[in-house]
């Protein structure tokens, strides 16, 4: 086996390998065979390089930059200055950017565990029902998956509006004594959702949960399907609850697809953007804002500093493959060790 | 496609153009002149076409007033202009795009308090030979502070907006209350409104968004403050002074004092207009360029005396201060037709149609003569009052950075009306805030 495969990439060697049909010609295009799966690579690297690496290298330098609009402008365009870490000292000196940090921090906590918290208990509730009442529930939640982000924004900001909101009227429907009782009020007349940082936020996460368990239950729903039943079976049998069972032989069985749908929802949710920029009317409540919104707001509200904009997206990025990379690798060691 | 759109552009506006200047001709007594420097100058730039900017909704007197200007244009030089409307508040977010992008426009409205901001980013070509000469040499010097860095002027004014009190003049008949002639007699007046229209109904509203130190900036004024003053080459704030915190205070007890909702503290001119379209706003700071579409948003309800303007009254009688507003015209650094445009500017700005167009818009004129005798139409006085003594903001670059982008003060505000700090620690900070961004390089 080993000795076909280094045959096959020796390049130089005619002989054709046994996937080979015999009939064809070697060298039929006039290159090395080795060559030819990174020749058919060619096309979306080139894809990827243009529209992903190309940008992002883009935004690193600018990192380090002054950049406005004299600079980036067609017509006469100046070169853009080397500031060095100007323009991360300046961010860091900023409160908005640590007050912006802690709200990235404290929703992508909050939002990442709500989703797949609530995600897994459907996951699981969709596994017990039966096919049809499964469908109507799976095609039902789809719909709040396929709505666009900015849509999402919208829907919620309406219901949670101050006046005409529904959440206010529905908060005043209930019986004064059981409001006050929970919520130490009675009157919702006019209650400013949107207004203070903290209720922009919870909020926020509403929206982001109701928008993103959908995929989560169904993965976890499609990762079901492959546990075998007589392991439930055997639980049974030895009278285990079901949140044993859960414990003992979904969570571990299912590690892997965990895994995957938690750092996929982290990714998400710490760079989530269009659902708060709609909620908060743009960035005008700077306590709110969370480092995508910073960084919006800096490069491309008057006056652009793109530099700043470009160094707060760095940072962004630097923080999520941080967290991602601790995850993984201690995904990977639980994995080792089990 | 893209050739056959622009020529269907240049037929409507030619189309548009011929009709406007026949009928045109019938009623405007300046015409005569026009045609016949048009002789004179006709075929200059014949096969050209510009593209102009104007700012705010097309409502139809502007629109006409547009018209018949492009018209004149058009009949002395030949240019084709091409107009282009923008709503107030996309007004920096397409500056921004069309000067990353260099899609501008050759000639462009701009604020005044925007011209600044713009010329640091190299959008506005120097146009000092226009102010220098001709009717624009009448324009009072003083009025081209915001227009004028280091020598040069960047924009011509156009017309000057001062704000004052739009009130709801059927429900002051209604409840028998006097036009406020003090702060105090406003705020009463604010809370009786209140009391009858409903609690949900803003007595005066507070404006904190994008334009909020219009109305902060005419208490603070009042009271004696400033937002900082320039010493040498460095501006040093002045927020913490006890005159600006005395405004600071008018201003944020607004909401306090529950004049206007708390549930409301990011809203700015346009979105309080909208509200007294809907009978939800008893008063607020403007000028007479929103009454067009409180017209529209009512459906006709909400005109002629039905509301009324006064001038902001100080905290203990007299007028207050006023924010030096006002609409320039200016040409933009990357005009394809930059003769042309030059020309556009000179003619818009010049008396004629300078005067029509602050006239016409609700403005008052810059031409001196021209705003004394609009100061004898009773409507328009608490305007031009308030004009004579009006003053501007910081005149610095980056003085949209915090007034808009920061939003500095609307923040120091919101902690002060929410319990989360007193006037004195978010003024400190404030000023300190403000210091840095106006000094930065």
């Amino acid at each position: 086996m080993t000795d076909t495969s280094t045959r096959t990439r020796g390049g130089g060697n005619p002989s054709p390998s046994g996937r080979r049909r015999p009939g064809r010609p070697a060298k039929a295009s006039g290159l090395p065979v080795w060559s030819i799966p990174y020749l058919l690579l060619i096309p979306g690297l080139l894809v990827i390089g243009a529209l992903l690496l190309y940008p992002m290298v883009q935004v690193a330098i600018m990192a380090f930059q002054k950049v406005g609009l004299p600079q980036i402008r067609p017509v006469n365009k100046r070169p853009p200055e080397w500031v060095g870490t100007d323009n991360f000292s300046q961010i860091f000196d900023n409160e908005i950017f640590w007050s912006a940090l802690r709200n990235t921090l404290v929703f992508a906590v909050l939002a990442v565990t709500l989703t797949l918290v609530v995600g897994t208990a459907v996951g699981v509730l969709l596994n017990k029902l039966g096919k049809k009442m499964s469908t109507l529930v799976i095609v039902g939640i789809m719909f709040a998956w396929a709505v666009p982000p900015v849509a999402q924004g919208i829907i919620w900001k309406w219901l949670f509006d101050a006046e005409a909101g529904i959440i206010n009227w529905a908060l005043n429907l209930l019986p004064d004594w059981l409001s006050t009782l929970v919520f130490g009020r009675a009157d919702w007349t006019g209650e400013p959702w949107l207004n203070d940082a903290w209720s922009i936020y919870m909020v926020l996460i509403i929206t982001v949960v109701w928008a993103s368990f959908p995929f989560i239950a169904v993965s976890v729903l499609a990762g079901l399907k492959g546990i075998p039943a007589e392991l439930y079976e055997a639980a049974r049998v030895d009278g285990a609850s079901a949140w044993r069972t859960f414990r003992k032989i979904t969570f571990p069985l299912l590690r892997p697809v965990f895994a995957v749908l938690t750092v996929l929802s982290i990714i998400w949710d710490f760079k989530v953007f269009s659902q708060l920029y709609v909620l908060m009317g743009g960035p005008t409540n700077r306590e709110a804002f969370n480092l995508s919104m910073y960084s919006y707001a800096e490069a491309f509200r008057s006056p652009p500093k793109m530099g700043s904009g470009a160094a707060i997206a760095l940072v962004l990025t630097v923080i999520l493959l941080v967290v991602t990379a601790v995850y993984v690798r201690q995904l990977v060691k639980q994995e080792d060790m089990t | 496609m893209r050739i056959a759109k622009i020529t269907a552009t240049t037929v409507t506006t030619a189309a548009l153009a011929l009709g406007l200047a026949a009928c045109g001709g019938a009623e405007a007594p300046a015409e005569p002149s026009a045609a016949a420097s048009a002789s004179a100058s006709g075929p200059k730039y014949s096969g050209k076409e510009l593209t102009f900017w104007r700012l705010g909704d097309s409502n139809p007197a502007a629109q006409k007033y547009t018209d018949e200007l492009v018209a004149a244009f058009e009949q002395q030089t030949g240019a084709k202009v091409k107009v282009e409307w923008i709503p107030w508040p996309q007004v920096n977010d397409k500056f921004t795009a069309a000067a990353a992008g260099g899609t501008g426009p050759d000639v462009t409205e701009i604020g005044n308090d925007q011209v600044p901001l713009w010329q640091s980013q190299e959008a506005l070509a120097p146009i000092s030979d226009i102010v220098a000469a001709g009717d624009q040499a009448q324009i009072p010097k003083n009025l081209l502070g915001l227009e004028t860095i280091d020598g040069e002027t960047y924009a011509v004014p156009w017309g000057g907006g001062s704000r004052a009190v739009l009130y709801r003049a059927d429900w002051f008949k209604d409840l028998k209350i006097e036009i406020p002639k003090t702060w105090d007699e406003l705020v009463a007046a604010a809370k009786k409104i209140q009391e009858k229209k409903g609690k949900d109904v803003d007595g005066f509203a507070f404006n904190g968004g994008s334009d909020a130190n219009h109305l902060l900036g005419s208490l603070a004024w009042t009271a004696g403050g400033e937002y900082a003053v320039k010493e040498g080459d460095k501006w040093v704030g002045k927020l913490t002074d006890p005159a600006f915190k005395t405004g600071f205070e008018q201003y944020t007890a607004l909401v306090t004092d529950g004049l206007s909702s708390k549930s409301r503290l990011g809203q700015n001119t346009t979105e309080i207009r909208t509200r007294f379209a809907n009978n939800k706003v008893g008063m607020y700071l403007t000028a007479s360029w929103d009454l067009p579409g409180i017209d529209e948003d009512s459906k006709g309800k909400l005109k002629g005396d039905k509301l009324a303007f006064f001038p902001l009254p100080a905290k203990d009688g007299g007028e207050a201060q006023s924010f030096l507003g006002g609409n320039d015209i200016a040409v933009w650094g990357t005009a394809k037709e930059m003769d042309a445009a030059k020309d556009f500017v000179k003619l818009a700005s010049g008396k004629e149609w300078g005067v029509k167009y602050a006239t016409d818009g609700g403005l008052l004129p810059v031409y001196p003569e021209a705003l004394a005798k609009l100061a004898e139409d009773p409507a328009q006085a608490p305007f031009a009052a308030a004009f004579a003594k009006a003053k501007a903001f910081p005149a610095d670059p980056n003085w949209t950075e915090a007034n808009e982008t920061k939003a500095v003060l609307q923040n120091a505000a919101r902690q002060v009306i929410e319990g989360k700090a007193t006037a004195d620690e978010a003024l400190g900070k404030a000023n300190t805030e403000l210091e840095n961004i106006l000094n930065q390089s």
